[in-house]
């Protein structure tokens, strides 16, 4: 049974991001791989090291702001999580939060959960639109769609990016990076959702839960040609390669 | 010298309306309005003062054309004369055009109340022009994110708008936080409409609720029940802004067949409300427009009965006939509006062919991750009453994963590239009725191909919801 802890449903919700969750279990259960999906609210105490699959959302400030103050009650607890190898999609306000701080237009740093080498500067001039980047997993290289709407600009330091952009602003507009990647926590700005629309990274990540609760990790193939035509299409319109 | 202006601008403006209606290019509802402005910018408050007895404004994200519509048919059948933008014609051009389309030669209007639907980004440079007296708002949904920016904008720019106007009175939705916020925002006096929940309005919405938090303190708020998405009885524990005590209190709805009812309470009166449509959110409307009404004096059960044969406005709900078969046709531009419209598929028991078209235009929103914010999902323990679901427009590749990852059966589902293809495969389906959903730039192209193989039915589209 793979348990999947969807962080706060009721206020991180914007962008569809239920997707990625509906992304997860969906090809989980296509699979007959039991899975069940644990909704934690504001307050919840989480033992995150009990979970396989953990989602982290974006919302909007004031969301992210009381969201912030009730994870770092349990920081320690997420932290050894991830170190463990727990898989984690966290998306825009859930990836800029698991770095070292945000900072606001007047200089001001507001700190974030720290367990990620990265952070964040507020920038004058809002992300949006269509992305595609190119990412390496197991060693095969995919390419994967999606839609970033970000005010803040990230900026790597001491982890490794989740991909490189092949057409949009990704991180910050500049480094033509996109996302972050740390064991086993996958980190991006691209909504769209992500999962649906990119199926081989959803399977990736179910692989990685099954491996690491010593399960038997292969993966059966799935009639993924809607996904693949969504996914076409959008690299088509940006004039990226399949 | 204002005059000339005026006079100027208006004939211009006429001029320019004839010469695009012999060139054949679009409906002509905001040209002469852009002509005009262009010449005179002062014209619309020129003509906004004409009215004798006063201005309306009507805005929100959900509702606003079918309560302006409501509102102007209650008014008129009380023998005033009134002034009405047409439908959808709602930036300053298209309320600028619907003035110039009632003047006389000379600029002259001879209207008693001007009624006017007005987007909630084109509020604030309609409002101060107009200076309404009268501003009617009725709730706020995300609607193309990333055009306006997120919701609180918008909300805070109609806030700063309404602070900016002196003496206007506002009839509000009790029910949304984020409407009934607006009289301390504001400090104008409003008077408030809402419905009390009950068995009957309950709906599940949780998914795509809005207003979490207390839009005064931000501390989360508290729902002893909900009617749909955010709309309902609200508290909130950090600084006690709570749902205010309507004026006009709905209760005891039912649905009968193609009638939904309810009574309302106001003062010490009480009446019956039924309108020729079903589900709650038309209720809204109806409860918004005869609420507002009686502000300005009109007799509730006058109010009340101008609405039993209220006619929904053409092109939201459209009704064709395909070889003895029902087609619909409807609009879906946000969570909430799409949900509205699933429920009107679920209330169908026969079976049908959907047909959803997407598209990302500007005008639809580029982002279309709002699809997995819809309520997909009872579809699947609903699979029966479906033949087939084909998806067309830009983005229909996207719309087909949707489907399948809410349990849509894959062998259920198809991709048409080409507009007409999925609309032959839409009509002339298995099933015994065929529903069209388009999103803004998809609805025309719809529209004018479903025209010219199907027969319009006049004057029957109120079975399903009409939603903006
Ligand atoms: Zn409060």
């Amino acid at each position: 049974m793979l348990k999947v802890c969807h962080l706060y449903p009721d206020l991180l919700n914007l962008y569809g991001d239920r997707g990625n969750v509906l992304a997860f279990t969906r090809r989980c259960s296509w699979r007959h791989i039991p899975v069940q999906v644990y909704q934690a609210n504001l307050g919840d105490k989480i033992d995150f090291e009990n979970f396989d699959f953990l989602f982290i959302g974006g919302g909007s400030d004031r969301e992210q702001t009381l969201l912030a103050a009730d994870l770092s009650r349990q920081v320690d607890s997420l932290k050894r999580a991830i170190e463990d190898g727990l898989v984690v999609l966290a998306i825009c306000g859930g990836y800029q939060l698991l770095g070292q701080y945000y900072q606001m237009p007047d200089g001001r740093k507001i700190p974030g959960l720290g367990i990620l080498d990265l952070h964040t500067h507020s920038g004058s001039k809002r992300l949006i639109g269509n992305v595609a980047v190119e990412i390496e997993l197991a060693g095969k290289k995919i390419k994967v769609t999606g839609f970033e709407n970000h005010g803040g600009k990230t900026f790597l330091n001491g982890v490794a990016p989740l991909g490189q952009v092949l057409s949009g602003n990704g991180n910050n507009g500049t480094d033509h990076q996109e996302g972050a990647r740390y064991k086993n926590a996958f980190c991006s700005y691209l909504h769209g959702p992500l999962l649906p629309k990119n199926p081989a990274l959803t399977d990736h990540m179910i692989s990685l839960a099954l491996e690491r609760k010593g399960m038997d990790s292969t993966i059966v193939p799935l009639d993924d040609s809607f996904e693949e035509e969504a996914n076409g299409k959008m690299l088509e319109r940006l004039g990226v390669r399949r | 010298m204002r005059w000339i202006m005026v006079l100027l601008a208006l004939w211009t403006a006429r001029a320019a309306q004839r010469l695009s209606l012999t060139l054949g290019k679009g409906k002509g509802s905001s040209l002469p309005g852009m002509v005009a402005l262009k010449i005179y910018p002062g014209i619309l408050r020129w003509f906004a003062g004409q009215s004798r007895l006063g201005t309306v404004m009507v805005t929100g994200t959900n509702g606003k054309t079918t309560t302006n519509n409501m509102l102007a048919q209650i008014i008129n059948s009380s023998g005033y004369k009134v002034l009405v933008n047409s439908e959808g014609a709602n930036l300053i051009t298209g309320v600028t055009t619907a003035f110039i389309r009632s003047a006389n030669l000379w600029g002259k209007l001879d209207c008693d109340y001007a009624v006017l639907e007005v987007d909630e980004a084109a509020f604030p440079t309609v409002a101060a022009r107009v200076h309404p007296d009268t501003v009617v708002v009725t709730n706020f949904f995300r609607d193309q994110l990333d055009r306006y920016g997120e919701l609180d904008t918008t909300v805070g720019m109609v806030a700063q708008a309404l602070n900016n106007l002196n003496g206007t009175k506002l009839v509000l939705n009790a029910d949304d936080p984020l409407v009934a916020q607006l009289e301390q925002k504001s400090g104008l006096k409003a008077q408030y409409y809402g419905l009390d929940p009950g068995s009957e309005t309950t709906h599940v919405g949780a998914e795509t609720r809005e207003a979490k938090f207390c839009p005064l303190c931000g501390a989360l708020l508290n729902y002893k029940a909900y009617n749909y998405s955010q709309l309902g009885d609200f508290k909130c524990h950090g600084c006690g802004f709570e749902r205010p005590q309507p004026h006009f209190r709905a209760h005891s709805m039912r649905q009968t067949g193609d009638l939904f009812q309810g009574e309302i309470d106001w003062q010490t009166r009480n009446f019956g409300l039924k309108i020729p449509a079903r589900g709650v959110y038309n209720f809204y409307n109806a409860l918004a427009a005869v609420s507002t009404a009686i502000t300005f004096n009109v007799d509730p059960d006058t109010a009340a009965h101008a609405l039993v044969s209220y006619a929904p406005a053409v092109g939201r709900m459209d009704r064709f006939d395909y070889q003895g078969k029902p087609v619909l046709l409807n609009l879906v531009k946000n969570p909430t509006g799409f949900n509205q419209a699933l429920a009107a598929l679920l209330n169908q028991d026969t079976l049908q062919d959907v047909l959803v078209a997407i598209n990302d235009n500007a005008a639809d929103g580029r982002d279309i991750s709002w699809l997995w914010d819809v309520d997909f999902e009872v579809l699947e323990e609903n699979q029966p009453r479906f033949n087939n679901f084909i998806c067309t427009g830009k983005r229909a590749a996207e719309m087909a994963v949707r489907l399948k990852y809410a349990g849509v059966p894959a062998e259920k589902i198809s991709i048409h590239n080409n507009t007409e293809r999925a609309i032959d495969a839409a009509v002339s389906g298995g099933g015994k009725m065929t529903f069209l959903l388009a999103t803004y730039t998809a609805l025309w192209p719809v529209e004018a191909i479903l025209a010219k193989k199907a027969k319009r039915v006049e004057g029957d589209a109120e079975s399903m919801p009409s939603v903006s």
